[in-house]
């Protein structure tokens, strides 16, 4: 007789169910179910349902309401009360237990937290203005034997595309001088500063596109005249304290003088634009009237930039598109052939190849770091948690007995995890308060100390919080919760039965594979870094100090360098544009003898005086040096240059006439220089040439005796600031300056470093952990063993070979990861090191000491244990 | 001397539970009053009673089997303690004290009144 289900009002039988005091729930729904059924068959259902709410309304009495404070409540908070009673308990009387876990979960937070905040501040960049979508920066691509980027343009490509064109809605350019040396009178005396962002000749639609606004004076007026200037508020409390800066007048190098205009609100951390000194753009014709000028298509000048803000219905390829004549107009025989490309504001702090701040695929792998450090970290607190998980069985088996469901269990189990993981948590934000000092010197960013005053950060942590919990608290929950009751209580489980060994394997087997990973990085950049600063460059490098010249006059110059031979700690100086190696160097098409055209590879020009080649030890392979002049007249080459041009003799190319620079520097090869290396590693040796031209002079090479370094600086110091009084001394080291040819490197070193030590450290409370627990689970057997007459080695070799096996497969898993890896990395090297048997045999061994270091107390305090002692255990 | 408390109602139920012998449950016990009495009784004054007898000892309960009506939950069957026996004759016993107390009188001159 089966009908088809009849049922009272759900909401009125909820209603009972809440009220119903439950010792009579049952019986008195069953009562009404039971009148309700014969009241559907006698009267329909209309009827029966409303004498249903007539009946529950009459038996809200005081007789069937239960008591406010039951013996047996309907919401389960006294149960939520309940676990974590015993979550703390728990937790305080295995305070070992408690500790390892904590801490590793708390470093690992640490990190994430810090990585978060730093991956946000990085995509926070240059987020705050108006139509940012339509912003574009032009840009450069230089097509000649390989393609190379430039963040710039050649000057009058800007007024060009706003002139002819009606795609920019709004163009400016930007030359941005760095190095600036800034002068102004204070009370009635002359300061120099030195403004290592430079100044800025900005057009005024420049402050149109981008959202910097004023303080102080009006855009449309401030910089239109030749010789104004704003700057931001910063800027202003700097040169002139509390005095009104309007109006004042500062000088660049002591030629240009600017009177301020107007004030800039202060910039914000979060933008790429780092000059806080804006000159009016008409200004720009004193500084460098070539640069000024409508035709210097010739080249393209480093912090030459333009910047414009497209119609809402342009697209970036229509405009490169109209640009793309321009080349053939302006530079028609040029072998240099540029591409401009149009470079979106928001591609512009990522994309490296423009001078962007860092990549993005740079944050992608620091997020996979993070969460690597995570999983590490929650690894080890299954393995953690499984290996306590025998003690707590009978606990699972008199709470299963009483009735406990698995699912009340499984929350009890997580709710304890979760009280780890708020302690962490807790930890974790302090520490990152603590260390953002840190990261920002590191990063070399500006992420604020409050950096946790935000919503998205706050979503962040509770996320993190749940995500780990569950994490890490799932599995070892599982497992407590699948015991038989029986067999829990009868102590009969064994490690067997505790979800396997295997999975603790892997466990264990992925926390040696990503610490190998990361050791044998470690090995690899240190090796290569060690090459880098240690191999032969082709010159000297030590002792080795650059001197900025403070003025073009040349007699000053050379009394000035014959005043610095005098010095007695000086050895030998030279007057040049650059170090053999650095980064401030000048390229340029070169034309050999009766060739009609220019030669398709960059030559690198190292315009010096005669005493060049031996103030840096530069090997003549043949030929002779340059006779001192003053002008171009012979030139002295690099292998290089001779092999891209296809000489094979050195003999035969003395003599042969070399044009640079249109034309207007020419001479005859009158010797040839071994290779040195002009660059970083990264890069091939460029061809090279040398000759004299006090035009380009810009440094003095000094070579000073390494005894008396201080003493002769000082000395030096002082005669140049003779001569030159209005300007500011500088001077640098060359091997200094080449080793910061390799600053991302160190970072990326320094970052593995850390990386490492913290999995490693990790690693190594998992292992604590875990050892202590197998142990524990040996201790009779080890009893027995030694009743037997097992000796110490041998029993410290039952804990030692599943330890061995491990890591032994980590390694398999580790080694090719690793290997791929790092020779992908060394591929950005044109001079690497060999990746050698040696970095894997290092990053094995070391993975053995380090197990070894954190098992082997436990282990060696087990072994030596009297049996007496071990078998009274239980 | 034991005071038994024993309200009219409940003293409705209670003997219809001894009327209903073994079949004494919530239900039945209801639809017994009813018919009998001719007056609606409602689910939750019924419990009410049963509970505050079972309180003071005149009924004890068991559950019972469950029938498809009831969605499988179970009856609950109530029957007469030795108290509770006590009980209803005490209060029948001063009933019938009171009864005999009555004077002949009083009847004639009340069917006189009407």
């Amino acid at each position: 007789m089966k009908e088809k289900q009849i049922s009272p009002p759900g909401l009125f039988l909820s209603f009972f169910r809440w009220f119903c005091q439950p010792r009579l729930l049952d019986y008195i729904e069953g009562d009404l179910l039971e009148v309700y059924d014969r009241r559907y068959k006698e009267f329909g259902k209309r009827k029966a349902d409303w004498k249903f709410i007539i009946d529950v309304a009459l038996l809200f009495r005081p007789g069937i309401i239960k008591s406010r404070k039951g013996y047996q409540k309907f919401n389960t908070n006294g149960m939520y009360k309940s676990y974590f009673k015993i979550g703390w308990r728990t937790i305080i009387r295995n305070k070992e237990y408690a500790l390892i876990n904590i801490a590793g979960l708390a470093l690992s937070i640490t990190c994430c937290i810090l990585i978060f905040a730093l991956v946000k501040h990085h995509t926070g960049f240059d987020d705050f203005h108006e139509n940012g979508d339509r912003i574009y920066r032009i840009v450069t691509e230089q097509h000649r034997e390989t393609v190379s980027f430039v963040n710039a343009v050649p000057s009058p490509l800007g007024e060009v595309f706003r002139e002819n064109h009606t795609y920019g809605e709004k163009v400016a350019r930007l030359f941005n001088e760095t190095d600036a040396l800034i002068t102004f009178e204070r009370g009635g005396e002359l300061v120099k500063i030195k403004e290592p962002e430079g100044i800025a000749f900005t057009e005024p639609a420049f402050f149109e596109i981008f959202n910097f606004p004023l303080s102080q004076g009006n855009i449309t007026t401030a910089l239109n005249e030749p010789n104004t200037a704003i700057i931001t508020e910063r800027m202003a409390r700097k040169y002139f304290g509390t005095q009104n800066p309007i109006g004042q007048v500062i000088s660049y190098n002591n030629k240009i003088p600017f009177t301020i205009t107007g004030i800039l609100e202060d910039l914000p951390v979060t933008t790429d634009i780092k000059t806080e000194l804006f000159v009016s753009y008409p200004t720009l014709k004193d500084f460098n009237p070539w640069l000024a000028s409508e035709n210097a298509w010739g080249g393209i000048s480093s912090g030459m930039y333009c910047y414009t803000l497209l119609q809402p219905y342009v697209t970036p390829a229509d405009v490169e598109e109209a640009l793309q004549p321009y080349v053939k107009q302006f530079r028609p025989t040029s072998k240099n052939v540029h591409h401009y490309k149009l470079q979106p504001l928001s591609d512009i702090h990522f994309n490296a190849k423009y001078g962007g701040a860092i990549e993005k695929s740079d944050l992608w792998i620091l997020s996979a770091i993070g969460i690597f450090l995570l999983i590490t970290a929650c690894v080890n607190f299954i393995n953690l948690a499984t290996a306590q998980a025998l003690k707590r069985s009978k606990e699972v088996g008199v709470r299963k007995v009483l009735g406990s469901l698995r699912g009340q269990l499984f929350w009890q189990f997580l709710m304890e995890t979760a009280i780890i993981t708020s302690a962490s948590i807790f930890l974790a934000l302090v520490a990152a308060y603590f260390l953002v000092p840190s990261v920002n010197s590191f990063f070399k960013t500006q992420i604020p100390l409050n950096f946790g005053v935000d919503g998205m950060f706050l979503l962040f942590i509770a996320g993190l919080g749940i995500l780990i919990t569950f994490l890490a608290g799932c599995y070892p929950a599982l497992i407590l919760t699948g015991f038989k009751p029986v067999t829990a209580l009868k102590g009969k489980l064994s490690m067997q039965q505790l979800g396997g060994f295997n999975t603790r394997r892997s466990l264990i087997v992925t926390q040696f594979a990503i610490s190998q990973v990361l050791i044998i990085g470690l090995i690899v950049i240190m090796n290569q870094m060690r090459f880098s600063r240690q191999a032969e460059l082709g010159f000297d490098k030590e002792s080795l100090v650059m001197v900025k010249l403070g003025g073009d006059s040349l007699n000053t110059m050379h009394t000035l360098k014959n005043e610095f031979l005098r010095l007695p700690g000086v050895e030998k100086v030279s007057l040049c544009l650059a170090a053999p190696a650095s980064t401030n160097d000048w390229g340029n098409s070169i034309r050999f003898e009766n060739d009609t055209e220019e030669v398709n590879f960059r030559t690198n020009m190292k315009l010096a005086d005669a005493d060049y080649i031996s103030t840096f030890d530069l090997e003549l392979l043949a030929g002779r040096n340059l006779h001192p002049s003053d002008t171009v007249r012979e030139v002295v080459v690099n292998e290089a240059l001779l092999h891209k041009l296809g000489i094979e003799s050195y003999e035969e190319a003395l003599g042969k006439m070399i044009y640079a620079n249109g034309g207007s520097m020419k001479g005859p090869i009158v010797g040839v220089v071994r290779n040195f290396h002009d660059k970083s590693f990264h890069e091939e040796i460029s061809a090279a040439l040398i000759a004299t031209g006090s035009d380009w002079y810009s440094n003095f090479a000094i070579k000073i005796n390494s005894n008396t370094t201080i003493a002769t600086l000082s000395e030096i110091e002082k005669l140049w600031q003779e001569h030159y009084p209005d300007q500011l001394f500088e001077y640098s080291f060359v091997d200094e300056s080449i080793a910061q040819f390799y600053e991302s490197e160190e970072t990326i070193l320094r970052g593995i470093q850390i990386f490492s030590f913290i999995a490693i450290f990790i690693g190594c409370l998992g292992l604590y952990g875990l050892v202590s627990f197998m142990v524990a689970q040996k201790t009779k057997e080890v009893g027995i063993r030694k009743v037997m007459g097992g000796g110490i080695g041998h029993i410290i070799w039952i804990f030692g070979q599943e330890f061995v096996r491990l890591i032994v497969i980590a390694f398999l898993i580790a080694a090719p990861l690793g290997w791929w890896f790092m020779s992908n990395w060394l591929q950005d090297f044109a001079f690497k090191i060999k990746l050698d048997v040696w970095t894997f045999a290092i990053a094995v061994g070391c993975s053995f000491l380090i197990a070894a270091l954190s098992v082997g107390y436990q282990v060696v305090r087990a072994a030596v244990i009297n049996p007496a002692v071990s078998l009274k255990t239980e | 001397m034991k005071d038994y408390q024993l309200g009219e109602f409940e003293e409705i139920v209670i003997l219809t539970v001894g009327i209903l012998n073994n079949a004494a449950y919530s239900v039945a016990i209801k639809d017994e009053i009813e018919s009998r009495l001719t007056r609606t009784v409602s689910m939750g004054a019924l419990h009410t009673a049963l509970n505050r007898m079972e309180d003071k000892g005149y009924l004890k309960s068991y559950a019972g089997e469950s029938t498809e009506e009831r969605a499988g939950r179970p009856r609950r069957y109530f029957e007469i303690t030795a108290l509770g026996k006590k009980a209803i004759q005490y209060a029948k016993d001063t009933r019938d004290e009171l009864w005999r107390a009555i004077p002949e009188t009083i009847w004639q001159s009340n069917l006189a009144g009407i």
